[in-house]
This record gives structure tokens, C-alpha cells and sequence, in this order.
């Protein structure tokens, strides 16, 4: 009963800081509209392709020349593709060279060669693959010619066809936006903001003088303790339940179809920083442990990607560091379970994250038994 | 009945002793004056019968029991009202009182009555629903009081209650000291203020370098220095002031000197008749004298005597 008492006089009390709750709610909201919409084209995948420049050399003759000016003009004008023809004078490949063309066709009784430029590779790759088409139904026409020649016009035929573009839309897996990247990331690091309450629950009753006060009275260390981090455990988790809610349904941020298992992934984190923020109020005894528990959150923020992006082939020492970050964890167990639907990403970061409170969480408790008054 | 006792109390800070092997007794009905300037171990002792310091030695006893072992029970028949202030600001007054009460185990109605109760008697119960930020520093001693009596213990501990207070509020809370023992309680005062002490104790323990060096009614005290006579000078500056020269004069046992009022006070053999070598020894100092009192002994002086300083050095 003592420990819900003070369980519930620790959420009351901090309902009430004003300067708190702005921190806790106003500041992560902010910044997740602020970088939501700053950094819009990093999480921009889309390539537009359009005007596509060929330039062409045709000295080929007969059956070829046919198929391939039947090809030409049958796909010319298709999906914003132009075929121009080589004037004199030029060279074509200085053209594909200065980027003025996409790529350069020399068709000949030879063969056909391409020309490609590396500096637009995906418009070159679609030439190629219409060229490798047209190449493989001229080539079988050769062949039936010369077993039957009617058969042979009949391919022939098929190589005058415009479908050689085809837009298909594929079903890829859904990827997050910069609202939703940060809904999430924004999320993860209130979590983890948990620590700096932690940090200051036995502190902030010093400050007050109320220490002297709650030691005399007849409650167990215990249950002050268990008091003051469940206390702080629901009130951090009331403040991430707002911020998920407010990006879903303000911000329209995707977080798909799981989130009770969100949440619970959420509050193992929470209790894990609470543990490690109390963990250091009780190592640094006093007032430098809100200054290294701001550091910690400032450091895991940062490496976990809740101000920018830290990429999967972030490498070197870097990388390494990164997977030290409770956020990173947090950040991409959320993103595989949102995105992807993987329910197995929660477990190995919940038990971590439990197995880690449990950790701070004794230790905290031991120094706090050892030590006289709370 | 001995409300509290204490037998070898020792408290030990690595190889500082703090409290030095102090026995004490302290009856049912008394408001016992524990008297001691800063660092004298006090405020150890009194943190040790809270129950925020372990004892390194000895034994502290709550109405008969051992309060190191039946700590629950020790605590359960205590109030502190710890000099610093021990309030939530952003809990209204109620809420505070209740708060505290309620981990003494104080549920539902008797709660909010005790709650009412205590708020009523240090005169805040129309300040129920209001928060102490907003309160003026009388008032949130008052609350301080009120978070310590809600649960109606045997014996209250106030230390330093009426520091920086104004004296209407000081006035309000001596007079709720008063009540409260005629209410049955002991009480515990600690305070700088030597009138304090004189006007509301019964009996007076006076401690020093972590010994009770004296003990007893103020009367008893003051006997115990028949032989020394205060002199008060007051100065016009106290600049030119040679306290070696001063202390070279027979008789003279104690000097002390308080800066806010350019006064000189002397304890001197009463016996000795040097007041006019004191005068003379001052004015060939070129010093101007504003005035000159010789008081009998009251309390402050008993205390300068037997521990050679003031109670605010």
C-alpha cells in the first residue's frame, strides 16, 4: 500500500511540474515535426527517368535495317524515349561523354554495339535490356528463316511491337517516411529519457528535504523504492503513449499493426533507463549524475539515429559504438515489427532490455541498502 | 515513564567521533531544550533517534523498546520536523499532510480527519486546497509542523522550528509547541534562538564536541555559574579591538564578540572586581564605549561559559 502511495504522490508530483512535462511531451514533438519535414528527400527513394536521349548510327541493311527502324519508331515516343539520328561530324560517343545522351547505337550489318554512359546507369540499363529484347527476336527470326522463311515475317513482325516499357507497380515492402522514421526514433528516445527521472528520483527528495521526512517514517526502503520507480515507469509511459498517439494520428505516422507489442517493448526500455538512471544518482552520490546521465541519453540519442539517420552499413568504430545504443536497438526492433511485421525482432531487445534493468535495478537496491537514510 | 533514553549513544564517522558515548533521559510531558552550536553533534544525535543514522554504539530506547531493533514501532510513536523543510511545493497542503500520514498506515476517513485535524492546529486548515510554493515562510514552517503531528505521535523531535521566520508565525508556533504538550506530547526542541529555549523547555541539555556537558532545568543551569558575572560593552566600532589585551586582565574567563552589534561580552569571575581596568584598557585603545550592562546569568550565558562560544558561532 506504502509503495503505491508514494507511487502515486511521485506521478501526481510530476504531473504538476509544468517545465517536465513540456520537456517530456512539447520537446519530442517538436522535434520530430521539425526533422520530419527537414530532412523529407533523405528518406526519398524514388528515381525519375524521363527524356531519354538515344543517339543513333544506322548503316545496317537490309532485314536488319527494316527490324531495327520498325523498332525504333515503334518504341520512339513511348515512356519519354527519343531516338536521334547521328549527324555528320559528330562523334557519339563524346555526346554519350558529355551527358547530352544517354546512350549511343551504332547499328550495322555487323551487329548492333551500345554504348553506355555511367553517369546515367539506369536509363542506359533500360536501352540495353530493349536492344537485348530486339536482338533476341531478330536473332530467332535469322534462325526460322532459314528453316521456314513465312514463319520468319511473322517474328519479324513481333519485333515491331512498343511494349518493350512496361510499368508495373511491385508490391514492395512498405518503407518509412521522415515523419514516421522519427514518430518512431522520437518515441524510442523518450524511453530512454527515462533515465534522467531515474536519475533524479531519490535526488529530487533530497532537493526537497522530504528524504529526512520519508526515512522516519515507518515504511521499508523497499517499498519507497519500489514506490518511486513505478511511479516513474507509468508516468514515462503515459508520456510515449501520448507522443506514439499524437504522431499516428496528427502526424499520420505509420505504426502499423502491433502496437500492444510496441508498447511493451517500450516499457521494458523504459524500465531499463529508469534502472540505469538510478543506477548512476546512486554510483556518482549527488548532483555531477544528472550532468553524466545527460551525456549517456545525449550519446545512445545521437548513435541510435533519433536526430539523423544511422545506416546498417554505418561501419569502423562508429558502427560497432552504434550497437551500444539502447535507442538503436529499440529503433530497429520497432521498424522490423512495423514494416516488416517480424514479431521476433521484440524478444532478444525485450530480454535485454529486462535483463539490463534487472542488473541497474540490484545494484541500485544494494548501495541503497547500505547506505544510511534513503 | 521515559518517552525516550539513550545509553553510550556513539556515532562514529570514520575516525570522527560525532556523538560521544551520550546518555540522556527524556520524560513523558516534557519539552526537552537540546542546546548545542553547530558541528557539537546535535543534529547526529537527533538524526540517529530518527532513524536516518545508524548508531556506531550504544542503545536509543522509544518509550521502553530498543529502536534500533523494533524500528517500527519506534517510528510509528515519532514526528520530525526536520529544520530544513520537508514539503512537496506542488502538492497543496492537504495533500501533503495526507500524504506523510498516510504511510504512519492512516486510511479513508480517520485519514482525512487526522489530515484536517493537524492543518486546523497550526492554523493552515484554510490553506487546505492551496500549494506551499505560494505560501510566505511562516506558513510552510507551520505545514512542516502539521506533516509531523497527523498521526499523533508520543514524541516530536523539532529541530530548528522557527528559523527565518517572522515573529507573528514564531509567536503561532511556540504557542502550538505548548498546545501539543499539553496534549500529551513530549517534545524535542532544538533552536538557536536562547529566549525560545528559556521561555517553552522544562529541562535543557546543553551538548559539546558530542558530550552532554550540562543538563537540567533552566534554574539548575543557571546555578551551576554563580560565580561568573556577564558584562555586556557595546561599541561605537569595533576596528581598533585587541582581544589579546583584553584576555590578559584577571578574572576574565570568556570573550565573544558579536559583529552585528559591536558588542563585547565578557564572563568574569564574579569575584573579581575588573571592570574598571576593562573600561580604561578599551578607551587607551581609542575605541568610544556606547554603552555598559552587567546582567546576571541567564541561559546564553551559562552556555558561553560551558562551551566558550555563542550558540550561533
Amino acid at each position: 500500500m506504502n509503495t503505491l502511495s508514494i507511487a502515486w504522490k511521485e506521478m501526481k508530483h510530476d504531473f504538476r511540474d509544468f517545465r517536465t512535462m513540456i520537456f517530456l511531451l512539447a520537446f519530442p514533438i517538436l522535434l520530430m515535426l521539425i526533422l520530419g519535414f527537414a530532412l523529407t528527400n533523405v528518406f526519398n527513394g524514388d528515381v525519375s527517368v524521363d527524356n531519354l536521349k538515344v543517339l543513333v548510327k544506322n548503316t545496317s541493311t537490309g532485314q536488319l535495317s527494316e527490324a531495327y527502324t520498325a523498332f525504333a519508331k515503334g518504341v520512339s515516343g513511348q515512356s519519354g524515349i527519343t531516338f536521334d539520328d547521328l549527324k555528320a561530324g559528330v562523334n557519339g560517343r563524346e555526346e554519350v561523354e558529355q551527358n547530352r545522351y544517354a546512350d549511343y547505337i551504332e547499328v550495322s550489318d555487323s551487329g548492333i554495339h551500345l554504348y553506355g554512359s555511367s553517369r546515367s546507369p539506369i536509363e542506359s540499363n533500360i536501352v540495353q535490356g530493349m536492344l537485348s529484347s530486339f536482338a533476341d527476336k531478330y536473332n530467332a527470326a535469322a534462325a526460322v528463316e532459314q528453316q521456314d522463311p513465312a514463319k520468319a515475317e511473322l517474328i519479324i513482325a513481333a519485333t515491331h511491337q512498343t511494349d518493350y516499357i512496361k510499368d508495373t507497380a511491385i508490391n514492395a515492402d512498405r518503407q518509412p517516411g521522415s515523419i514516421d522514421y522519427y514518430a518512431i526514433a522520437m518515441t524510442v528516445m523518450i524511453g530512454m529519457w527515462g533515465a534522467m527521472t531515474g536519475g533524479s528520483l531519490i535526488r529530487s527528495e533530497i532537493v526537497h528535504g522530504t528524504a529526512a521526512r520519508l526515512a522516519a517514517a515507518p515504511v521499508r526502503k523497499s517499498e519507497i523504492f519500489m514506490g518511486k520507480v513505478l511511479g516513474s515507469v507509468v508516468l514515462n509511459m503515459l508520456c510515449v503513449f501520448v507522443i506514439v498517439m499524437f504522431s499516428k494520428y496528427v502526424f499520420k505516422a505509420y505504426w502499423g499493426n502491433h502496437l500492444p507489442l510496441i508498447f511493451l517493448i517500450l516499457l521494458t526500455e523504459v524500465i531499463m533507463s529508469i534502472s540505469l538512471g538510478l543506477f548512476i544518482s546512486y554510483m556518482m552520490k549527488g548532483e555531477p549524475s544528472g550532468g553524466i546521465v545527460m551525456i549517456i541519453v545525449q550519446l545512445a540519442s545521437f548513435l541510435g539515429g533519433a536526430y539523423f539517420p544511422m545506416g546498417d552499413d554505418t561501419g569502423g568504430f562508429l558502427g560497432s559504438v552504434t550497437n551500444l545504443s539502447p535507442i538503436r536497438w529499440g529503433n530497429q526492433a520497432l521498424t522490423e515489427i512495423v514494416y516488416n511485421n517480424a514479431l521476433t525482432a521484440a524478444l532478444p531487445v525485450m530480454l535485454l532490455n529486462m535483463g539490463l534493468a534487472v542488473l541497474f535495478l540490484g545494484a541500485a537496491a544494494m548501495m541503497m541498502h547500505r547506505k544510511e537514510g534513503i | 515513564m521515559n518517552v525516550l533514553e539513550l545509553r553510550g549513544l556513539t556515532k562514529k564517522f570514520g575516525d570522527f567521533i560525532a556523538v560521544d558515548n551520550m546518555s540522556l533521559q527524556i520524560r513523558e510531558g516534557e519539552i526537552f531544550g537540546f542546546l548545542g552550536s553547530n558541528g557539537a553533534g546535535k543534529s547526529t544525535t537527533i538524526n540517529m533517534i530518527s532513524s536516518l543514522l545508524r548508531p556506531s554504539g550504544g542503545e536509543i530506547r522509544i518509550l521502553d523498546r530498543d529502536a534500533t531493533k523494533q524500528t517500527r514501532f519506534a517510528k510509528m510513536n515519532l514526528g520530525i520536523v526536520p529544520q530544513d523543510l520537508a514539503i512537496y511545493e506542488d502538492m497543496t497542503a492537504f495533500e501533503n499532510v495526507s500524504f506523510f500520514a498516510g504511510l504512519y498506515g492512516l486510511r479513508g476517513n480517520d485519514l482525512k480527519e487526522r489530515v484536517q485535524e493537524a492543518l486546523e492546529f497550526v492554523g493552515l486548515s484554510d490553506k487546505a486546497k492551496s500549494f506551499p510554493k505560494n505560501f510566505s515562510g511562516g506558513m510552510k514552517r507551520r505545514l512542516n509542523i502539521a506533516c509531523a503531528i497527523a498521526h499523533k505521535p508520543k514524541l516530536i523531535i523539532m529541530d530548528e522550528p522557527t528559523v527565518g521566520i517572522d515573529p507573528q508565525s514564531r509567536n503561532y508556533i511556540l504557542t502550538s509547541v505548548r498546545k501539543l504538550n499539553d496534549s500529551g506530547c513530549t517534545i524535542i526542541y532544538t533552536s538557536h534562538y536562547m529566549e525560545e529555549v528559556e521561555e517553552i523547555c522544562s529541562r535543557i541539555a546543553i551538548v559539546d564536541h558530542g558530550k552532554i556537558i550540562a543538563e537540567g532545568t533552566k534554574e539548575q543551569l543557571k546555578a551551576t555559574i554563580t560565580d561568573v558575572k556577564d558584562i555586556r560593552i557595546e561599541l561605537k566600532s569595533l576596528d581598533a579591538l585587541d582581544l589579546e589585551q583584553l584576555k590578559s586582565i584577571p578574572g576574565i574567563r570568556v570573550l565573544s564578540v558579536q559583529q552585528d552589534d559591536n558588542m563585547v561580552r565578557i564572563q568574569s569571575d564574579a569575584a573579581v572586581d575588573n571592570l574598571n581596568r576593562i573600561l580604561k584598557q578599551l578607551i587607551d585603545s581609542g575605541m568610544e564605549i556606547r554603552a555598559v550592562e552587567e546582567q546576571a546569568p541567564n541561559l546564553e550565558t551559562v552556555f558561553l561559559t560551558l562551551t566558550g562560544r555563542n550558540l550561533r558561532d
